[in-house]
């Protein structure tokens, strides 16, 4: 009895839940210096794949934490000769000739740049990897070194056109993704032209170049009161932003198909640009307000106790009783003590306000963002599965190291 | 064959639940079934034997085979977003998902699997964790302790002295704003004007012209507690106001500072903050960006604890010993301040812990004890109203009275 009707795509994720569970990770990420990283990605990455059900059966992340590490220690074995000789000559060359450090941020930054657009390639190949449906198997064929030239060439387009050209490289780079990427042994293909995108990026073209326009005008012609026409320009740039996020989205996915051509399964995205505007403007609203009343009670909580201790003298006065000892402490000791509590208050606090933001950000913005994406887009014709066989495992035992060292897709 | 997941096309109210979530009806149970190799669900009968041995569930397929998993193989698989979700797979069988649901054989399953939570993740790889983290540990301590130092020592020969002066500014300031504990800014120069002056008076005396360098020296002060004295590329040399508290003697600062310049002339800390900016990036590697700050930290740290090398300090001791001398100061001062403090604060102190634990320390102090000897017609470097000036350069003024700041000796010297 087979169905020819399309696959809904739902999310079950619960904001408070995944909350719970990144606070949980990122403080343990914080308390080990950083190494419980790996365990915290696999973990979000865990209930966020298992949120999606395409069809009511849920896709699922199998990476393991310990590859991650293995990758990240391979990463630094390969990337620390470059970025120590590399630093190095930079700031030599920077400071003899310019004498300044600037140009030697600016170009160990470009530096660096062919080697994030490898990194990135290279971290979507572990992820897609890792992620199975039906218990098959995606995948992504190598070809690292021909995404970052290639994203190096069209970063450099879209700069040289002031952003005019932006909607060529999102539809050109995205289409490398899409016909390297592997369900099970079938290929997915990326149709459509870039050409298409240009529709989807009105608005922000309206927005930006509106407000630059205005900005150069009111600067130029010295007439400062026109800056006023950016209360309108800048909303637009914003709205423009959400409006490319949610087409650029749909055109995309609704122009993706795997299968052979008679018969193939598609995907089809009713994203909405309002909805997007909407969780951008609500889900940073509350990613602010989760932050300042944490740290709120923070100071409240810690603050009394660091309050209380505050008294060094009193404090060390009883210490000394305690201790058996008579006499006033000499007023130095206490002067330390107080600078070392207030130092660190201000490193827990600066801490907690950190893992506050990452946990709220991901749960209100990033978990509100995966749900309206799946929700708004269906799978037809999901017959043409039946015929996809599973794919070899992907040892790679790199896993997305690159991207870790170099904080590029370090998130989720 | 089966339906492919939830949808069957109808619009009930339960349409968009898919089977394996949907309450299960008593009598046999089905659920989804995925067996690792196509791309297609199944829809499986299954039957749980507890009790008989060997304990099993028993898979009915849709084409009359059957699939038995033994119940101390079944594993759930981990991190279900969905409470309501149960998802089985077998150790002897790792692709394959069993797309069950809570139930109430979910429920008969998780009583009488023993391993259910085992995890079906591999044992970490002991040998190539310890393979990979020995060769990244190798090859950081590579490239910090041999192959940035050696370029370091090359390239600082060919830095212009424009491009020290850059660099030595760009980390004076840098170093100020992390000295500072008050939160207010930057730690402040002391330019009390009789103390400035004093302190003019000690660097013409001791160098009224240093031919070895191709700029000025730069000598400021900074109110900080710090019993420490240091260099920066482009002869920069700054003293902390615990130093001048700390000191007995004006001859004693005096010494501290000659052993300064000589580590300028050397251009020791321009080695070491071409040798720093090499090994940051590297640290900031490890360290992942949520300890960025700390990295900053550490350069400054590194710059005010300048660990030169044993030949380094001995070649800015013999410096000072003949500018000390050049200038009727005897070099014994140098030996006298290490000694003293020493004695005085134990291995506390930044200074003193980085001189005391040097082993050739008693060396050093014996070595100016030597240039000492035979230098006769010595005279203090300051008088004593100098040298009470100089000991009040961080007290404040009255604003009338305040120096210009930013007024550096440097500029007096040219």
């Amino acid at each position: 009895m087979g169905t020819l009707a399309d696959l809904e795509i739902s999310c079950t994720g619960k904001r408070g839940a995944l909350f719970a569970l990144a606070l949980k990770t990122g403080g343990l990420s914080v308390l080990t210096a950083g190494l419980y990283r790996f365990w915290m990605k696999t973990r979000l990455r865990r209930y966020l794949w298992s949120s999606i059900r395409i069809g009511g059966v849920p896709l699922e992340y199998t990476g393991n934490p310990w590859e991650k590490l293995l990758g990240f220690l391979f990463a630094v074995v390969v990337l620390a000769f470059y970025i120590g000789v590399v630093n190095l000559l930079l700031m030599f060359f920077s400071f003899s000739l310019f004498q300044t450090n600037a140009i030697a941020y600016a170009l160990s930054f470009i530096g660096v740049l062919p080697l994030l657009f490898f990194a990135r390639y290279r971290a979507r190949r572990y992820v897609l990897a890792r992620t199975r449906w039906r218990g098959i198997r995606f995948g992504l064929e190598p070809g690292a070194w021909g995404y970052a030239w290639r994203a190096a060439l069209h970063w450099l387009a879209t700069i040289l056109t002031l952003g005019l050209l932006w909607p060529r490289k999102a539809f050109y780079l995205e289409k490398y993704l899409t016909d390297r990427t592997f369900f099970g042994d079938a290929r997915l293909r990326q149709g459509g032209s870039w050409t298409m995108l240009l529709g989807a990026m009105l608005h922000l073209y309206i927005g930006v170049y509106g407000s630059a326009a205005v900005i150069g005008l009111a600067v130029w012609l010295n007439r400062p009161q026109w800056l006023l026409w950016l209360l309108l320009t800048l909303p637009w740039a914003l709205f423009g932003l959400a409006y490319w996020r949610a087409h650029s989205f749909r055109l995309l996915t609704s122009h993706k198909q795997i299968g052979t051509e008679s018969e193939a399964a598609a995907l089809s995205s009713s994203a909405r640009g309002r909805k997007i505007l909407g969780i951008y403007l609500g889900g940073y609203l509350l990613t602010v307000l989760v932050v300042l009343a944490g740290i709120f009670a923070f100071f409240f909580v810690i603050g009394f106790v660091i309050g209380g201790m505050l008294n060094m003298d009193g404090l060390l006065k009883a210490l000394n009783v305690a201790n058996g000892e008579t006499g006033s402490p000499s007023p130095g000791a206490a002067d330390k003590l107080r600078v070392a509590t207030i130092v660190l208050y201000g490193v827990l606090t600066y801490f907690a306000s950190f893992l506050l933001w990452n946990a709220a950000r991901t749960s209100f913005v990033t978990l509100p963002m995966i749900r309206h994406f799946a929700e708004s887009t269906r799978l037809t014709g999901p017959l043409a599965l039946n015929r996809i066989r599973q794919r070899a495992r992907d040892e790679f035992a790199e896993a997305e190291g690159f991207a870790d060292a170099l904080d590029v897709g370090a998130a989720l | 064959m089966s339906g492919a997941g939830g949808s069957t096309g109808s619009r009930r109210p339960d349409a968009d639940t898919p089977p394996w979530l949907r309450p299960a009806p008593s009598g046999p149970t089905f659920a989804d079934f995925a067996d690792g190799e196509h791309a297609r669900l199944a829809r499986v009968g299954l039957r749980l034997y507890p009790h008989e041995r060997p304990d099993r569930l028993v898979l009915a397929l849709p084409d009359g085979a059957e699939q038995v998993w033994p119940l101390e193989e079944l594993r759930l698989v981990p991190g279900q977003a969905d409470p309501e979700a149960f998802v089985l797979t077998s150790m002897s069988d790792p692709l394959a998902r069993l797309y069950l649901g809570k139930g109430p054989l979910a429920a008969r399953i998780s009583a009488h699997a023993p391993a259910l939570h085992a995890g079906a993740a591999p044992p970490p790889p002991r040998r190539r964790l310890l393979k990979w983290g020995g060769a990244a540990l190798a090859s950081v301590a590579l490239i910090i302790f041999v192959l940035v130092p050696v370029m370091a020592d090359q390239l600082a020969r060919f830095l212009p002295p424009e491009g020290e002066r850059a660099l030595g500014d760009a980390t004076f300031e840098q170093i100020r704003k992390v000295l500072d504990q008050s939160g207010i800014g930057p730690v402040r120069i002391c330019e009390t004007g009789k103390g400035r002056e004093a302190l003019d008076a000690m660097l013409a005396r001791l160098a009224p012209e240093v031919d070895d360098l191709p700029y000025p020296v730069r000598l400021s002060v900074l109110d900080h507690d710090l019993i420490n004295a240091f260099t920066l590329p482009g002869g920069r040399i700054i003293l902390f106001r615990g130093l001048i508290e700390a000191a007995d003697s004006p001859d004693e600062v005096a010494a501290v500072l000659a052993h300064e310049i000589g580590h300028a002339v050397y251009r020791d800390p321009t080695r070491d903050a071409l040798r720093t900016a090499g090994s940051i990036g590297v640290l900031g590697l490890l360290l992942g960006d949520f300890a960025g700050g700390t990295v900053v930290l550490f350069l400054a740290n590194s710059l005010i604890n300048a660990q030169y090398s044993q030949a380094a300090e001995t070649r800015a001791d013999e410096y000072a010993h003949i500018l000390l001398k050049e200038a009727g100061v005897s070099p014994a001062a140098l030996g006298r301040m290490f000694v003293r403090l020493r004695d005085e604060y134990g291995d506390a102190s930044g200074f003193v812990a980085h001189f005391a634990s040097h082993p050739t320390l008693a060396e050093r102090i014996a070595a100016s004890e030597a240039a000492a000897e035979g230098v006769t017609g010595t005279e203090p470097v300051l008088g004593a109203r100098q040298w009470q000036a100089l000991s009040g350069i961080c007290s404040p003024l009255p604003p009338n009275l305040a120096p210009v700041p930013g007024k550096l000796l440097g500029s007096d010297m040219k």
